[in-house]
């Protein structure tokens, strides 16, 4: 199989503070890889590397082949990497409506961005009736939710998804996960940073640790479930 | 004061008001979308004003370019100046600090240069007089009296704002403008070419005070200094909300028609201090400005 993302000794930093070092990692395609980690580990600043949010230092982020850490960030969209942000970062005082219009801001196929609307509503029915409505009215449950059908709307290859169960309940956990996987089961590759470990990785099928901005840990992760390391650190017990 | 006499200058009072207030909610429109985008007040916005007004001037007057000529030609020159501008300029400002002061000192800087080049150009060096586009005659409205180049004036704002206003809401254009002054960061998530769409709220921003300086050039004196007027654009702005755009065109209205009623009812002397009234009235009232939403507390 290809590798769809291939990072490679990826280094990045805000100011002085180093906040990624040496991070390599590989997805290949329709894969879901997990990247794990606690607060502060790194998982955050690496999707945002790919995003070209946050500048490289050093190191070569390949999408599908193609080098891409010095691309702008609205170039990266363009070539098919899709983030959904964690938490708030809705257009707050716009429509629901709009928000997924913007997520379609890079395609010009109108015929295309029509169907793929359906197509999202139909992952995500509880935005349906809330078309019209201002984005941040929405509970932090739909935010969330429309965070990922928006990044959906860019018709993406790979999917960043930055910690979609954060602050959700547990059924809504569950929810947001099952739609995670028929996702995957259409095809959709996806790296997914969690808090979750033990969602995450029953849902990945490899998985990566970050540490103080270095992997420290990587494998399958059926493998990782029944680390005794990773039992005592991530899964409590 | 006769009831009579009273109808009139309220007449008067209004119908002049709302045709400088038209300009002002220009500038006002124009100031509001760079500080909404940018985060900064655009202390050039007076002088790429003014530039444009010599621009039309040099065109018409000096080149004697016919109007169908010159005002397209002064749109699109307003248009890629301050495009360029925050694209060469202060792009390189905000990538290298950041910080908002650093973009408010370049634009003084830029609003500077202006002035300087249209001194040094020679046709800022003495005040002269714009030729009106439309004719002076008056005509009556009810017991106002306006001239032809008023309602020229009001009507070309009106529909300037009314096209801006649509492009805003309905356009992909203006959706991506509207989410870059909201999230930016989601606005880049999503694909927006933020510097591209800074360069083109700057050369909006640009045509809205090019259009501003043909209306407003042939009613005044043209001097390197008429930019000033535009402090009433802030006036207008900050009545509004800064943040709001229809409370920047609110504000125009109110600033415009506040100084003509106190230049009619109290004096001709007292209209320079009518705005700051106008602006301490509705802070004291809604701190937050007419439009003003809540102020945002910012993440670090």
């Amino acid at each position: 199989m290809v590798d769809l993302l291939e990072i490679e000794a990826v280094s990045a930093s805000y100011g002085r503070i180093q906040a990624l070092s040496d991070v390599s990692l590989k997805l290949q395609e329709g894969a879901i890889v997990a990247l794990l980690g606690g607060n502060g580990a790194g998982k955050t600043t690496t999707l945002n590397t790919i995003s070209r949010l946050v500048p490289v230092t050093s190191g070569v982020i390949r999408f599908d082949g193609r080098a891409i850490e010095r691309l702008p960030s609205h170039e990266v969209v363009r070539a098919g990497v899709s983030q959904a942000p964690e938490g708030r970062e809705v257009f707050k005082d716009m429509s629901v409506r709009e928000n997924l219009d913007l997520g379609a801001h890079v395609r010009r196929d109108r015929a295309g961005v029509r169907a793929d609307l359906d197509k999202a509503l139909d992952y995500f029915p509880a935005l349906k009736e809330r078309l019209r409505q201002k984005a941040g009215t929405l509970s932090g449950g739909e935010q969330q939710m429309l965070l990922i059908a928006r990044a959906l709307m860019a018709r993406p290859r790979l999917l960043l998804l930055d910690e979609p169960s954060l602050g959700l309940s547990p059924l809504l956990v569950q929810k947001i996960f099952a739609i995670i996987a028929r996702l995957h089961a259409d095809g959709l590759s996806i790296l997914l940073v969690e808090q979750n470990v033990a969602v995450a990785l029953a849902v990945s099928s490899y998985a990566y640790i970050l540490e103080n901005g270095e992997i420290a840990l990587e494998g399958r992760s059926e493998a990782l479930r029944n680390d005794e390391a990773v039992k005592r650190t991530y899964l409590g017990g | 004061m006769t009831l009579s006499l009273f109808i009139l200058f309220l007449e008067q009072g209004v119908a002049s008001g709302l045709v400088m207030g038209s300009v002002y909610a220009l500038l006002a429109l124009a100031i509001v979308i760079i500080f909404k985008t940018s985060e900064a007040p655009n202390f050039a916005q007076g002088d790429m004003m003014m530039g444009a007004a010599y621009v039309a001037l040099y065109l018409l007057v000096f080149r004697k370019a016919p109007p169908i000529v010159a005002i397209p030609l002064t749109i699109v020159v307003a248009f890629v100046v301050a495009a360029l501008f925050r694209g060469l300029v202060l792009a390189k400002v905000a990538k290298s600090s950041g910080s908002p002061v650093n973009l408010v000192i370049a634009t003084l800087g830029f609003s500077y240069v202006l002035r300087g080049l249209v001194r040094g150009a020679g046709v800022g060096d003495t005040p002269r007089t714009f030729p009106p586009l439309a004719s002076t005659d008056s005509i009556m409205i009810d017991q106002a009296s306006v001239t032809i180049l008023d309602l020229v004036i009001f009507g070309a704002a009106i529909l300037t704002m009314a096209g801006f206003f649509w492009m805003f809401a309905y356009t992909k254009l203006g959706r991506a403008m509207r989410a870059v002054g909201m999230n930016p960061k989601a606005a880049q998530l999503v694909g927006v070419n933020i510097g591209r769409i800074h360069m083109l709220v700057w050369g909006l921003s640009g045509v809205i005070s090019a259009i501003a300086a043909l209306l407003i050039s042939p009613k005044i004196l043209m001097t390197a200094d008429m930019g000033s007027i535009v402090t009433l654009g802030f006036a207008a702005a900050i009545i509004g909300g800064f943040n709001s755009l229809p409370g920047a065109v609110v504000g125009g209205f109110v600033i415009g028609v506040s100084e003509n009623l106190v230049g009619l009812f109290i004096s001709s002397r007292a209209i320079v201090v009518a705005p700051f009234v106008a602006i301490m009235l509705v802070l004291i009232v809604r701190p937050q400005g007419l439009f003003g939403g809540r102020t945002s507390i910012k993440k670090v």
